[in-house]
């Protein structure tokens, strides 16, 4: 990896370029609806962005996997029926001023999206983006990137990361089209830069790495082999199953696929964001249903995240943005439960027969 | 074409089994589609009705009979119910062939049992017409099919021309209270159809699918008689979206049942969460 410097106007200019290119450039702005909050939004001037403020609400997952999006367009003619496909191509864009968190999340669902069959959307959009992301000292109590492997500093899934320095920004150049971006804007890094960049990447992470220790290596092993204890029961009894978590995780993807009429005989079948939290995520046209209580749907949140994905991927299925603890009306704290969880699967076996 | 895409075929034929229950025939609209298709004994697909939405059956015909697949289900639900509404010559979207396979290439040279229940028979069928139409690479056919009641049998006239076939040994059930007066099958639960039909496990496997409660009773007469539970398969249904391992519903602790199923064996079934 190399290093370069890229100055406050370096950046100004670079983003009035692409602007005036019409690359659709997405940053953290002051959400409209209450400017206490970050929203990630696209932005038409470089001024809009509030880079470092607050961590945004909404993970960058909308913008590879939206909310909803169209899968196909269909019409019933005389003859038959017609589909109209969508285009997997995407038009390109910049996300500028992403946490690692946000940025990793995206490398991580990756390993689902191309599993075997590759989801040409997703991957339409990823491949159409560069990223900008931005070193993370925003930390608070409910952060937990140092846990799951990555941290404020990590340049997983980066084109580029920026670290503040005196008068900019200290660009680590992570791939080649991060290179490209920065052509013409940068200069060369000074050592004094890049050691200024080292110690407040070291402060970045000391301000996250006390919330909870790293997961242990086998942790994974640990949730397959306790499916059925009765911890399940009592974890998940403040969960009211209302999929919040799942909205704001940026590595939750597990989607919902429906028609929709728009007249009498034509309509799109559309793919929508589901969570796993529901009763009728899984719930079978008989009645019958798998996963009948709140607390196996939870199981199912914690054992994908943090057992299934893993075994399946060798990736966790988190990245420690803390938003689930954030948004939960229950109260419920993934780092707290996480802590709950690794200290039970480090006790000692009690002794039987004594 | 990105995955989601579906063909799409014409109702060539709609067979009503029971009450509630239709079988269809689909032909692909694509020739080009139909000439390359391939599917193997125990694949499903995601068929849907425009409009509607999508649903998830197994192919009901077998792979040795090309030009068309058969699904067949019951009305149950928003989709079951719009195909149910749909005639000969209307089109569906079909995504597949999906999931994993019956073995057939190891059980060839072997004798099989089939034991299913109610609509379970549809994949259990797939999977005999793919036996019976290359009878010489197997031993012995024993089928074993029930049903709460006479009206509740499907594929009737299938059973009738297994029934008459010499190279098959055929046993017919159905639950004591659900026999007609002219019901010449026997008058019993399916674990016990099994225990007085089955003689032996020798070099025989066993293919069986219905509801859970007959599986959950039918598994230890198997075992009884001898079979290992790597030579009993079964065939999962959990709800499905994607078919492709991304939707992420149809799991069942670690195990998908659209990647690593639906075909799974009676030892794999003992190793996953009872979770289904």
């Amino acid at each position: 990896m190399t290093h370069r410097f890229l100055s406050h106007q370096g950046l100004a200019s670079l983003v009035a370029q692409l602007l005036a290119a019409n690359t659709r450039v997405i940053a953290p702005v002051r959400a409209k609806d209450d400017p206490q909050q970050i929203d990630y939004q696209p932005i038409h001037s470089f001024e809009e962005a509030a880079i470092g403020v607050r961590l945004p609400r909404r993970s960058l997952k909308e913008y590879f996997l939206p909310p909803t999006e169209v899968l196909l367009h269909y019409s019933q003619t005389k003859e038959g029926v017609e589909i109209r496909e969508v285009s997997t191509a995407a038009p390109p864009q910049v996300i500028l001023g992403a946490t690692p968190c946000d940025v990793a999340s995206l490398e991580v669902v990756d390993k689902v999206m191309g599993w075997d069959y590759r989801d040409e959307l997703w991957f339409g959009r990823r491949e159409a983006t560069t990223i900008v992301s931005f070193l993370c000292s925003l930390a608070d109590s409910t952060c937990f990137c140092t846990a799951v492997g990555l941290g404020p500093e990590s340049f997983r899934g980066s084109d580029l990361l920026l670290v503040p320095v005196d008068g900019g920004y200290l660009a680590n150049v992570v791939t080649s089209r991060g290179e490209a971006l920065l052509h013409g804007f940068a200069s060369e890094a000074t050592d004094a830069a890049i050691a200024a960049a080292e110690s407040s990447s070291r402060a970045a992470r000391q301000k996250v790495d006390s919330n909870l220790e790293a997961l242990p290596a086998d942790f994974g092993g640990w949730l397959a082999s306790n499916f059925d204890n009765p911890l399940w029961k009592t974890i998940a009894l403040r969960c009211h199953g209302c999929g919040a978590c799942a909205a704001v995780c940026p590595t939750c993807h597990c989607f919902d696929i429906v028609d929709e009429h728009d007249t009498a005989d034509s309509g799109v079948r559309r793919r929508n964001w589901d969570s796993c939290q529901t009763g009728l995520f899984t719930l079978h046209a008989s009645g019958h249903n798998p996963r009948q209580s709140q607390s196996e749907r939870f199981r199912q949140r914690i054992q994908h995240k943090f057992s299934i994905y893993p075994s399946r991927f060798a990736e966790i299925l988190c990245t420690g943005c803390g938003r689930c603890s954030r948004s939960c009306p229950g109260g419920m704290d993934l780092p707290k439960l996480l802590l709950e969880l690794v200290t039970l699967s480090q006790a000692k076996p009690e002794v039987s027969g004594q | 074409m990105n995955i989601y895409q579906p063909h799409l075929m014409r109702i060539r034929e709609i067979i009503d089994e029971t009450v509630d229950t239709r079988t269809l025939k689909l032909e692909f609209q694509d020739s080009a589609i139909a000439e390359h298709f391939q599917f193997s004994a125990g694949q499903f697909g995601e068929y849907s009705v425009f409009g509607e939405g999508e649903s998830t059956f197994c192919i009901a015909s077998p792979p040795t009979r090309a030009g068309y697949i058969e699904c067949s289900f019951k009305a149950t639900g928003k989709v079951t119910q719009a195909l149910r509404r749909l005639g000969v010559g209307d089109t569906v979207g079909f995504r597949g062939p999906y999931g994993n396979h019956f073995p057939l290439e190891t059980m060839k040279d072997h004798s099989i049992v089939f034991i299913a229940g109610g609509i379970g028979l549809a994949p259990v069928r797939c999977v005999i017409w793919n036996v019976l139409d290359l009878r010489d690479q197997f031993k012995d056919v024993t089928i074993i099919y029930g049903a709460r009641t006479v009206g509740d049998l499907v594929y009737k006239r299938e059973l009738e021309e297994w029934a008459q076939r010499s190279d098959v040994k055929l046993c017919l059930a159905v639950d004591p209270g659900g026999e007609t007066p002219e019901w010449k099958g026997m008058v019993a639960r399916i674990p016990t159809a099994v225990e007085q039909t089955v003689s032996s496990a020798e070099d025989t496997f066993a293919v069986i699918c219905g509801p859970p409660i007959m599986i959950k009773f039918t598994l230890p007469v198997l075992t009884k008689l001898g079979f290992p539970g790597e030579r009993i398969y079964t065939t999962l249904e959990n709800r499905m979206k994607c078919g492709l391992g991304k939707c992420g519903r149809c799991n069942i602790g670690p195990t998908y049942v659209c990647k690593d199923g639906p075909v799974f064996t009676a030892a794999q079934m003992r190793n996953l969460p009872q979770e289904f």
